[in-house]
């Protein structure tokens, strides 16, 4: 099987998300771009192992990728929460609203 | 006057022993004075006793070590050991050497200084109690013993020079321990300049006479302040005629001054305003006699010139007899006995001036410790008086019973009564007077008569002294609150020469008449409590065995000629001194090649000796130098060239005489005073002859117009005007310094400081508030502006490591 098609897929998972990240205003909406980008790298990761490392009995890409998966749910968890206070005290969720932390 | 036939002299063994470890470390005896001056200084006032007991305990050590060395250069006759460290170099292959020399003359002045010095800490106590600087007191006392024994141990002139400038120094500040009063610091002031003028000679001095060692070469050339190879370059006839001469000449002016000789002993009685047992120790038995023991020391050089003797002999007559001439009309108890050691310093200069350098050493040894006994004995009076003058005393012989005889047997001394210290002394004087006469100088017959006369004059004050002090009825009414010496009014004539044109003393204040009053309440005169009459009773009883170590042991009344003061402090270059000017006069030893060459003939001499030739071995005269010629000398009339004249014997044709002369002067003494009517004081009815005495021969006067006068008001007026005006040189350079200073400031200021420094320092903080105002805005708060940075930083640092890769 050719790489091509997992990293293409991962490539535009990827450019995705981080359009995402860069453009939208929605806090929320860019914490999903930033699971884009998360995922766009598992794929890369088990496509890896598949590809370049098919007799690992211990299948590392897969187990990190798993890892990756358990990491970015603990990570949007943290992010909704920071999302839930933004919005109580400013009643926005714009991300170009909260720029307190500026010169 | 031929009747002094000379005595049969044994040649004398010099030690050849080892030296014990006494001896060896006899520095610590000059060290400790020092330590415990220091002590006393830092921690004195914490003390119980305020420092005294520091300073008693370490003299009580100081002494018995100073009696063991003493002892051991008595019993060990000609003792020599010599121990020095290389100081500095002085360039020019010049070594300046510390070190110590004890041979006799050092053990009998050890023995004398810390005895005497002890005797005074000891008796300090009582009379200085209560003292403000009490401490201070006692810290000085130490440090003058400290200076004093580095003059003594001296083994080179230059070492002795640092003593002898602080024992000066001490002088000066102990005369000036009652500041307060302007006459007494003037009497410091004056003592200091009188004797430090003299002392410039004394450099010169030394300075000359090295030139002269050091001009034989050899270890002469290295160490040419030794004292040792001083007087061996002297008796080997090395040394040339200008050294000698000039070079003793200037070291006696510095002996005038401090040994208190006419004309500069000026100082001497003003020096009284300090404190009395100050006057006992540094005044009267040890400072005074440092230019006596310095003569002694050279003297083996001063005897090789007639010139140089003669003058030191003329000096000491005209001391000895017109010092003692002034004591007749002082009122001032310490000023009699001021003027007394005056004229005795005078018969100790007149004898080493007429070769008797046993006797005036002698006389230096009892004299010490009789004059201390004096000082003591009238600090004693005048503690219980209140007053110095004598005029204020009279009839204390009921009132201080233990004072009037310790003053009775120490004046006797001084007198010299027979069996006494002085008595000893003052006759191995004039004995030493009559062996010079009749060797055909006629200095020998100068100081044997004015030496006599001087006796009755002794004798005379003294026992003046004495009825007055001690007889008749008490007048003492005067009392001062203050109490001690130095506070007392009297004093307040001599210091300063401008009072000395008042009529001092001219108008004695009459016994009973009351000045002062106020004293009535105060109770009779009190006996002095212990510590002020043990000194007392110590030195007076010490007055007789210190005359019988020098003369009590005539050979002709079964004395022994081993052992006896000539033995103690005659050394092996004095054994063999001779006087060039004298008939069959033979040089000891000889200079080759910078080194000194015992005689082959020598037996008990030098190993090092080569012999070559000695007449002296093929003379006659083998037995030992010195033994064979006097004994010659003495079968053929009596000439003698050696220094030594052999052990003492009574001489009837000088006792009879001198005991004249005693009963005479008390005699004289009691017929006019006796009846203790003192205000009919012949002595002060004689006309022109009295106001001469009184004005001290007008020396001060002298003093005052031709020194004091010129100095004060002409050429320190002229110095300070020429500086302080402005018009002279000296105001001007420093104010063109000063200007030159301040402009030269004023320009860095405006330029390297406000431009250079200023700038740069405000530069740097302008340049960081411009960057500072614009690199602020990349942190914009904006989220997502970050992540932009951070995705550009990413794809150029992957473009960085593809390129590379």
């Amino acid at each position: 099987m050719s790489p091509l098609a997992p990293l293409a897929l991962s490539t535009f998972l990827f450019c995705t998300g981080l359009y995402g990240v860069m453009a939208r205003r929605n806090s929320v909406l860019v914490l999903m771009s930033v699971e884009l980008m998360l995922n766009a790298v598992n794929i890369n990761l088990v496509a890896f192992q598949g590809l370049f490392y098919p007799g690992d009995i211990n299948v590392s890409g897969q187990v990190l990728a798993l890892f990756v998966i358990a990491v970015a749910a603990a990570e949007v968890g943290v992010g909704l929460a920071i999302v839930l206070n933004m919005f109580r005290n400013r009643a926005s969720v714009n991300v170009d609203d909260v720029d307190l932390m500026r010169w | 006057m031929s009747s002094f036939l000379l005595l049969a002299a044994e040649g004398l063994e010099p030690f050849t022993g080892e030296p014990s470890a006494l001896v060896r470390s006899s520095w610590i005896i000059v060290v400790l004075p020092l330590l415990s001056a220091a002590v006393i200084a830092a921690f004195g006032r914490l003390m119980p006793m305020k420092g005294a007991e520091v300073g008693i305990g370490t003299l009580a050590v100081m002494w018995v070590m100073a009696l063991g060395v003493g002892w051991e250069t008595f019993t060990n006759p000609v003792y020599f050991y010599e121990n020095s460290l290389a100081w500095a170099p002085l360039g020019g292959g010049i070594t300046l050497e510390l070190g110590m020399l004890v041979d006799g003359l050092t053990g009998m002045m050890l023995v004398l200084v810390t005895t005497v010095s002890l005797m005074v800490h000891v008796y300090s106590r009582e009379y200085m109690h209560g003292e403000e600087r009490f401490t201070y007191f006692y810290a000085m006392l130490s440090l003058f013993t400290f200076s004093m024994l580095v003059l003594v141990l001296a083994n080179n002139t230059l070492q002795g020079v640092v003593g002898w400038e602080l024992v000066g120094l001490c002088s000066y500040l102990l005369i000036g321990f009652y500041w307060q009063e302007k006459s007494n610091a003037d009497a410091a002031n004056k003592a200091f300049l009188t004797t430090k003028f003299a002392d410039v000679g004394l450099i010169v001095g030394v300075i000359i006479l090295s030139s002269g060692v050091g001009s034989l070469g050899g270890e002469f050339a290295e160490t040419p302040f030794n004292l040792t190879l001083t007087n061996q370059a002297a008796v080997a006839g090395a040394l040339p005629e200008f050294a000698i001469v000039a070079g003793m000449l200037f070291i006696f002016l510095g002996c005038v001054a401090k040994s208190g000789q006419m004309p500069l002993h000026v100082w001497l009685p003003d020096a009284m305003a300090g404190p009395t047992p100050v006057s006992a120790l540094i005044h009267a038995a040890t400072m005074v006699t440092a230019g006596i023991f310095l003569i002694a020391r050279l003297y083996p050089v001063l005897a090789q010139s007639l010139t140089v003797m003669n003058i030191v002999a003329v000096v000491g007559v005209i001391t000895l007899f017109l010092g003692g001439l002034v004591a007749l009309v002082q009122d001032d108890i310490k000023k009699v006995l001021a003027y007394s050691t005056v004229s005795q310093l005078g018969y100790m200069m007149a004898a080493l001036g007429v070769g008797s350098y046993t006797a005036g050493v002698f006389h230096l040894f009892t004299h010490g410790f009789f004059k201390a006994l004096l000082f003591l004995g009238s600090g004693s009076l005048i503690h219980a008086v209140h007053s110095n003058n004598m005029s204020d005393m009279g009839g204390l012989r009921k009132y201080m019973p233990h004072t009037f005889w310790t003053f009775v047997v120490g004046s006797l001394a001084l007198a010299g009564f027979p069996l006494t210290a002085g008595f000893f002394s003052k006759d191995e004087v004039l004995v030493g007077a009559g062996i010079w006469s009749d060797n055909g100088l006629v200095m020998g017959d100068v100081v044997f008569w004015v030496g006599l006369a001087g006796a009755l004059v002794t004798t005379f004050y003294m026992a003046r002294a004495i009825f007055l002090i001690f007889f008749g009825e008490h007048r003492g009414a005067h009392h001062d609150e203050h109490g001690h010496d130095g506070h007392d009014g009297d004093d307040a004539h001599a210091p300063e020469p401008t009072t000395v044109v008042d009529e001092q003393g001219v108008e004695r204040p009459v016994p009973a008449g009351g000045a002062g009053g106020g004293g009535d309440h105060h109770g009779d005169p009190h006996e002095s409590g212990r510590q002020i009459l043990v000194p007392l009773v110590a030195l007076a009883l010490l007055s007789f065995p210190v005359g019988f170590s020098g003369g009590f042991l005539w050979t002709n009344v079964g004395g022994s000629e081993a052992m006896n003061f000539e033995t103690w402090t005659a050394t092996e270059v004095i054994d063999h001194a001779q006087y060039p000017f004298l008939a069959d006069y033979e040089p000891w030893g000889e200079v080759v090649d910078g080194e000194f060459v015992k005689p082959a003939s020598d037996d008990h001499g030098g190993d090092g000796a080569t012999g070559e030739g000695e007449e002296a071995s093929a003379a006659p005269l083998a037995s030992g130098v010195n033994a064979a010629p006097l004994a010659a000398a003495a079968e053929d009339g009596g000439v003698s060239n050696h220094v030594l004249h052999g052990a003492p014997t009574f001489h009837l044709e000088v006792f009879v005489p001198a005991l004249l002369a005693f009963i005479i002067g008390v005699g004289g003494a009691f017929a006019i005073y006796g009846r203790g009517r003192p205000e009919r004081d012949p002595t002060l009815h004689m006309g022109g002859f009295t106001t001469l005495l009184e004005r001290k021969y007008y020396l001060d006067d002298i003093g005052y117009a031709a020194v004091v006068v010129p100095v004060r008001d002409h050429l320190a007026r002229w110095t300070s005007d020429s500086s302080n005006d402005g018009r002279y040189a000296i105001d001007k350079l420093v104010a063109g310094v000063g200007t030159l200073t301040k402009r030269l400031s004023l320009s860095t200021y405006r330029t390297l400081d406000q431009k250079v420094i200023d700038g740069g320092v405000n530069g740097a903080a302008l340049s960081a508030a411009w960057w500072s105002e614009r690199l602020k805005r990349i942190q914009s708060g904006d989220v997502q502006r970050y992540a932009g940075a951070l995705v550009a930083g990413t794809v150029v640092l992957v473009l960085v490591i593809a390129a590379n890769a």
